[in-house]
C-alpha cells in the first residue's frame, strides 16, 4: 500500500540511484545496445507516468483519457512554435498551461465523481478531445498531425545550446526530468499528500473529517494534467511533430499500464519501472518477434493475475522475505546457541 | 392567406421527415446494435463489477470468426468442404451466426477464468487485465487475418436496396434494425421469464447473498461472461459489413457501448436500450447534417446527461461508486 509519512528527506538514496542512472545514461547507452533518442522518450515517459502516478496512485482516481492532456500539450507547444515562434522554455510553459485548462476543465466535470463513473467520464472527455485533434484540421492538421516543428536553439544570453543534437536535447529532458522528481517526492510528503491519500483510502471519511474532498480531486486532476501537458510538450519537440495517435483510449491505455506493471499503487518508483520496462519490451521483443504487442499484452495479464502490484510489488515482497529470513537465521542461531 | 399558411406548414413537415426516414432508419438500425453490445457490457459490470475493455475484441473476434465459417478456404478439403461450399449462402450465414458467437462465448469463458484472480482486489486490476486482453486479441486477429480490410459477405436476400416514395433505402440496415429488436426482445425474455434470468439479476444486485442463498456463483459469473461475449459477436457480426472489418474495429463499437451504459445508467436494461437508442439516433440525425461531425454528437449527449442526472437516466446507486 503507497502510504508517505509526513517527515521524508529531500533527496532520498532510490532518487540519488535514479539521478544517477538517468545523467549517466548517454555515457553507457551505445556499450548496452541502446541509442540516445530512447532514452528521450523513457524519459519524457517517466516524467507523464509520474504526474499520472500521483492521480492513480497516491489519490486512487483512475483516468482512462490522459491521453488528451499529453497531446493537448504536444499540440499547445506545436501550436505556439509556429504561431507565436516562442521558443523552447516558453512553449514549453504554454503546452503545460494548455495541459491545465484542459484538463481544469475536465475536472469541473468529475471531481464530484466516483468508482467507476469517474473511469467512464475519464474515457469519454479523453474521446472529445481525441476527435477534435482529428476534425480540427485547419488547426491540428487531421490525421497526419502537426508536422515541422524544428527543434529551436535555446538562447543564454551569452551562449547558445542546439537541441538538434539528441545529446543536448537528452539533457535538458533529464534536467526537467530531476525537477519534476524532487518537486513530485516534496508533494506526496506534504500536509496535502497525506491528504490526497486520505481521499484515495475512504473517500466519504475524509469528506467528515473535513477534508475539501472536491477541490482535492479538482487540484490532483488539474496538477497531472499540467504534467501530462509539460511531458507532450517535450514529446513533441522529440519528435519535431504532434500526432492524434497519442490522445486515443489505446495510449491512454497504455499510460495506465505501464504505471501499474511497475507497480504504481505500492511504490513512487514504480512508474518509473514501469516505463523503462515496456520501451525495453518494445525494443527487445520487437527486435524479435513484430507481434510484440502481444507477448506484451500477455504478460501484463499475468502480472495482473499473479502479481498485482506489479514489479515494485514483486520487489517489496522479496525485500520483505529476505529481511524476514535474515530475522529467522538470527533467531535460530540464539537457540542452538542456549 | 391564413388557411393556406397551415396546410403549407404540415407538407413542409411531411417533406422533412420523408427525406430524414432513411437516416432514422440507419440511426434505430446502429441504436438497437449499440444497445446490444451494452446490454453484455452492462451485464458483465453489474454481476462482476468489471468494466470489460476485451468487449470490443470480442465484437471485432467474432465478426472475423462469422468471416470465415461463411466462407471459409476449403476448395482443398476434400468431398465434405466442397458439400460445405455448396450450402446456400443464406444458410451458411445461419450457421455463422449461431456458431461464431458461440466460440466468442467460449473465449469469454477463458477471460472470466484469468480475470477471477483479481476478483476482491482493486477494481483497476480487473479493468486492466481486460485491457491486456484487448491488446492480446487485437494482435491475434491481426497476426492470423492481416491488417488490411476484409469484408463478411451478406448473403444476396438480405442485401441492395429498394425505391419507396422516391427514396433510396438499404435492405441491409432494415434487416439488421429487425434482427437487433428481436436479439434484444430474446434477452429480455431470457432476463425475466427464466429462472436463470431472475439468478443473474439476483447476481447483479447482491452476489454475496445469491452466493449465501446456495447458488454457484462462480458458474453464474462465467455464463454471464460469455454471454456477454455472445452477444458483442453477435453485434459484430450485424454491424461490421455495414462499417468494414479492420482488427482495431472493436473500438469503434466498445467506445459507443460505454458512453450508452453511462448515459443510460449502470445495470439498468431499459436504461442501455434507451441509450442506444438515443446515441444511434443522434449519430444519424447529425450524420445526415454534418457527417464530420456526427460521433461528436454522442459525446456531447453524454456529458449533457451526466450534468444534469449523474447516474444516467436510470441509474442508481450502487456498490461501484465506493
Amino acid at each position: 500500500m503507497l502510504t508517505t509519512k509526513g517527515k521524508a528527506p529531500i533527496v532520498s538514496r532510490q532518487m540519488l540511484v535514479f539521478f544517477a542512472i538517468l545523467l549517466s545514461y548517454p555515457l553507457w547507452a551505445d556499450a548496452a545496445g541502446l541509442y540516445e533518442y530512447l532514452g528521450i522518450e523513457i524519459v519524457i515517459f517517466i516524467i507523464y507516468a509520474l504526474g499520472f502516478n500521483l492521480l492513480l496512485g497516491y489519490t486512487g482516481l483512475p483516468s482512462f483519457g490522459h491521453g488528451a492532456y499529453f497531446g493537448v500539450g504536444a499540440y499547445g507547444y506545436g501550436l505556439a512554435q509556429l504561431y507565436l515562434d516562442a521558443g523552447f522554455i516558453p512553449g514549453l510553459l504554454l503546452a503545460m498551461l494548455a495541459g491545465t485548462v484542459a484538463s481544469g476543465l475536465v475536472a469541473l466535470f468529475l471531481s464530484h465523481r466516483r468508482g467507476i463513473y469517474f473511469a467512464l467520464m475519464t474515457i469519454a472527455f479523453g474521446q472529445v478531445f481525441w476527435f477534435l485533434a482529428i476534425k480540427l484540421r485547419g488547426l491540428t492538421g487531421g490525421e497526419d498531425g502537426l508536422l515541422n516543428i524544428f527543434r529551436p536553439d535555446i538562447d543564454f544570453g551569452l551562449f547558445q545550446i542546439s537541441l538538434k543534437s539528441n545529446f543536448a536535447f537528452y539533457y535538458a529532458v533529464a534536467l526537467i526530468a530531476v525537477l519534476v522528481t524532487l518537486l513530485l517526492w516534496r508533494l506526496v510528503h506534504s500536509p496535502f499528500g497525506m491528504a490526497i491519500q486520505a481521499v484515495r483510502m475512504n473517500e466519504t471519511r475524509a469528506r467528515f473529517v473535513g477534508y475539501q474532498v472536491w477541490w482535492i480531486k479538482w487540484t490532483v486532476f488539474t496538477l497531472s494534467g499540467a504534467i501530462a501537458g509539460l511531458a507532450g510538450g517535450l514529446l513533441n519537440v522529440a519528435q519535431e511533430s504532434a500526432f492524434p495517435d497519442t490522445m486515443s483510449l489505446h495510449a491512454s491505455g497504455l499510460i495506465v499500464m505501464m504505471v501499474l506493471i511497475g507497480g504504481g499503487f505500492v511504490s513512487f518508483w514504480g512508474p518509473v519501472v514501469g516505463v523503462i520496462v515496456y520501451y525495453l519490451a518494445r525494443d527487445l521483443l520487437g527486435s524479435i518477434t513484430e507481434a510484440w504487442l502481444l507477448w506484451y499484452g500477455l504478460l501484463f495479464m499475468a502480472v495482473m493475475m499473479f502479481s498485482p502490484e506489479g514489479f515494485a510489488g514483486g520487489w517489496g515482497k522479496l525485500v520483505a522475505w529476505v529481511r524476514r529470513r535474515k530475522q529467522g537465521e538470527v533467531l535460530m542461531g540464539g537457540a542452538q546457541n542456549d | 392567406m391564413s388557411a393556406i399558411q397551415p396546410v403549407l406548414n404540415e407538407s413542409l413537415g411531411m417533406e422533412f421527415v420523408t427525406n430524414l426516414l432513411p437516416h432514422l432508419i440507419n440511426g434505430l438500425a446502429l441504436g438497437l446494435l449499440f444497445a446490444l453490445i451494452a446490454l453484455g457490457f452492462t451485464l458483465i459490470v453489474s454481476v462482476m463489477e468489471v468494466i470489460n475493455l476485451a468487449h470490443g475484441s470480442l465484437f471485432a473476434l467474432g465478426a472475423y470468426l462469422a468471416m470465415v465459417i461463411i466462407d471459409p478456404s476449403l476448395q482443398n478439403a476434400g468431398p465434405i468442404g466442397l458439400w460445405y461450399l455448396g450450402l446456400p449462402h443464406l444458410l451458411r450465414y445461419a450457421i455463422a451466426l449461431i456458431v461464431a458467437p458461440a466460440l466468442v462465448a467460449v473465449v469469454g469463458f477463458g477471460l472470466e477464468l484469468c480475470l477471477r484472480r483479481t476478483y476482491g482486489k482493486k477494481k483497476e486490476y480487473g479493468l486492466l487485465l481486460t485491457f491486456g486482453a484487448a491488446l492480446v486479441l487485437e494482435e491475434a486477429i491481426r497476426l492470423t487475418w492481416g491488417p488490411v480490410e476484409q469484408f463478411l459477405s451478406v448473403p444476396k436476400e438480405i442485401s441492395g436496396a429498394f425505391i419507396a416514395n422516391g427514396l433510396i433505402y438499404s435492405t441491409y440496415r432494415i434487416y439488421a434494425a429487425a434482427f437487433g429488436i428481436f436479439a434484444i426482445v430474446l434477452v429480455w425474455l431470457f432476463l425475466t421469464k427464466t429462472p436463470y434470468g431472475a439468478i443473474i439479476k439476483a447476481g447483479a444486485h447482491d452476489s454475496e447473498m445469491v452466493r449465501a442463498l446456495g447458488i454457484n456463483l462462480p458458474r453464474l459469473q462465467l455464463l454471464v461472461f460469455g454471454l456477454g461475449a455472445a452477444l458483442a459477436a453477435i453485434a459484430g457480426i450485424i454491424l461490421t459489413p455495414i462499417w468494414g472489418l479492420r482488427p482495431h474495429v472493436g473500438v469503434d463499437a466498445v467506445i459507443p457501448a460505454f458512453l450508452i451504459i453511462v448515459l443510460g445508467g449502470i445495470g439498468s436494461f431499459w436504461g442501455a436500450v434507451l441509450g442506444g437508442l438515443l446515441v444511434g439516433m443522434g449519430v444519424a440525425i447529425t450524420g445526415a447534417y454534418a457527417s464530420a461531425w456526427s460521433l461528436l454528437s454522442m459525446y456531447l449527449l453524454l456529458i449533457l446527461v451526466l450534468t444534469f442526472r449523474a447516474r444516467g437516466l436510470f441509474g442508481k446507486k450502487t456498490a461501484l461508486e465506493a
